[in-house]
């Protein structure tokens, strides 16, 4: 049997993909208690004044637009997580469908929230945007030229 | 060792090679992420205060002043930008900040318009702050001190990673030992060179299109000259990262010396000259030591500063060769 030895960037790639899977669940975390604190749940009394100014700029978005943000989190993690073991497998579905779909949501996630929310709620188009888009953009241009032809199985 | 076997053909190949495919090893990846990221945070942290003064700005008077936000960058930048330099100690700045009065931003008092600095800048604080956008000058000034920490990400497995798993001797088959280390320290150079190009437009964009103060040419004049000191000040470094990873045979021992040697140089020179004020000249060891005259007025200082990369390049490059020519693979 013939087994195709995998690039140390497609390596790099599906470790950096579990990385960001991670962090993007604990994002997930954060947007979670925000929906509570908006909801009700969780009070505001203990917030100061510019933690309430934030929580009230997040309640003006309303429910439907932040059901939409937390979905689109929620299946890019899971999104980075598959297509990250699809990089180490090398397979061509898993590693490079998937992975063009994460990049593909992740660009439009990103285009949208930077539309859609505020500059108080972390909004509006700045350099952190771009940074943002990096590594779906990177994504992206890396699985449909350099390793095109790793991702095959 | 004869330098009649460089086949500049094979060093071409090489070296486009090299460059076009850094992106697959995961090191040029890395290096990728983390030189975008950075480059990219450290104009947020510059330009976001500057935002949110614009922000106020328009909630006070209805829409951003320009000269005005020019101005308080100005007088706020002024005491960084010479303490970086070297110009002044902190002791001095912290002295004249303490006793100095800053304006506020809708200031418009005779006193804050005349301009606060009585003593006047110097000349290459002048140019930096008031001749070019200020902005883009600091953004400028912390990629020169921050990428070379970062580059020996990229450049530290040039050759050691090859002698590790024995691939450098099917490659010697076919090539010469210094046309594998040229063509590699050139693409590495080449791979670089194309990754600042696209911090420095990126962020020149934004400045531009956003953030609007500066005149577009002053920015576009300016972004290429920064481009420019930031390509040559990177080429000393990888020349650096070629010697050790020429020297040693594994690629993560060649990282670690790479970041204990350059990081090492500065550290010694600031902490050794706390005890014998001579120790400071450690920093010329590497390109510390002057490598912010490539943002100098005087062509005779950054020009000086350009020969002096090439001679260190050349300098590296030479021992790295001979070691490379020299040792048992």
């Amino acid at each position: 049997m013939n087994e195709e030895k995998r690039p140390g960037g497609l390596t790099a790639l599906a470790v950096i993909n579990f990385i960001f899977s991670g962090l993007y669940l604990f994002g997930l975390l954060g947007w979670i208690i925000i929906f509570l604190v908006i909801i009700g749940i969780i009070p505001t009394d203990q917030m100061n004044e510019i933690q309430k100014t934030q929580m009230e700029a997040f309640q003006e978005l309303g429910i439907p637009v932040f059901i939409f943000i937390l979905t689109l989190s929620l299946i890019s993690s899971v999104l980075l997580l598959l297509s990250g073991i699809g990089y180490l497998k090398q397979k061509k579905f898993l590693g490079r469908n998937l992975g063009n779909l994460y990049a593909v949501i992740d660009i439009i996630s990103s285009v949208i929230s930077g539309i859609v929310l505020t500059a108080e709620t972390g909004g509006g188009f700045t350099i952190m945007t771009m940074v943002g888009l990096i590594y779906p953009v990177l994504t992206l241009i890396l699985l449909n030229t350099t390793f095109k032809e790793d991702l095959t199985n | 060792m004869n330098l009649k076997t460089i086949n500049i053909a094979h060093v071409r190949l090489i070296s486009l090679y090299w460059s076009r495919y850094a992106v697959r090893s995961g090191s040029g990846l890395v290096y990728l992420m983390i030189a975008l990221v950075f480059g990219l945070s450290v104009a947020h942290i510059i330009i976001m205060p500057v935002e949110r003064l614009m922000a106020l700005q328009k909630k006070q008077i209805g829409q951003a002043n320009p000269q005005l936000i020019r101005k308080t960058i100005i007088d706020i930048g002024q005491p960084i930008i010479q303490f970086v330099l070297g110009i002044k100690s902190f002791e001095q700045v912290a002295k004249e900040a303490a006793s100095s009065h800053l304006p506020l931003p809708n200031d418009t008092s005779k006193s804050a318009q005349s301009g606060n600095n009585a003593a006047g800048f110097d000349p290459w604080t002048n140019f930096l702050l008031e001749k070019k956008p200020a902005l883009l000058s600091a953004v400028f000034l912390i990629l020169i001190f921050g990428m070379p920490f970062v580059i020996s990400f990229l450049a530290f497995n040039q050759i050691s990673g090859d002698v590790q798993n024995h691939g450098l001797r099917y490659l010697l088959l076919r090539t010469e030992r210094g046309n594998i280390f040229f063509g590699r320290f050139i693409g590495t150079t080449f791979f670089s060179t194309a990754v600042m190009a696209i911090i420095v437009a990126t962020i020149t964009f934004y400045l531009g299109m956003k953030i609007r103060i500066y005149p577009a040419s002053d920015l576009a004049i300016w972004a290429v000259q920064g481009f420019l000191a930031l390509a040559i000040l990177m080429v000393p470094y990888i020349a650096v990262c070629s010697l050790i990873s020429a020297s040693v045979n594994s690629p993560f021992l060649s990282l670690v010396l790479a970041k204990v040697a350059i990081a090492g140089v500065l550290l010694m020179a600031i902490l050794g000259s706390f005890a014998w004020k001579p120790a400071k000249y450690i920093l010329y060891a590497l390109p510390w030591g002057w490598q912010n005259n490539l943002l100098h007025p005087a062509p005779a200082h950054w020009l000086g500063a350009v020969f002096a990369s090439l001679a260190y390049t050349a300098f590296f490059l030479t021992l790295g060769y001979i070691r490379f020519e020299t040792r048992d693979l």
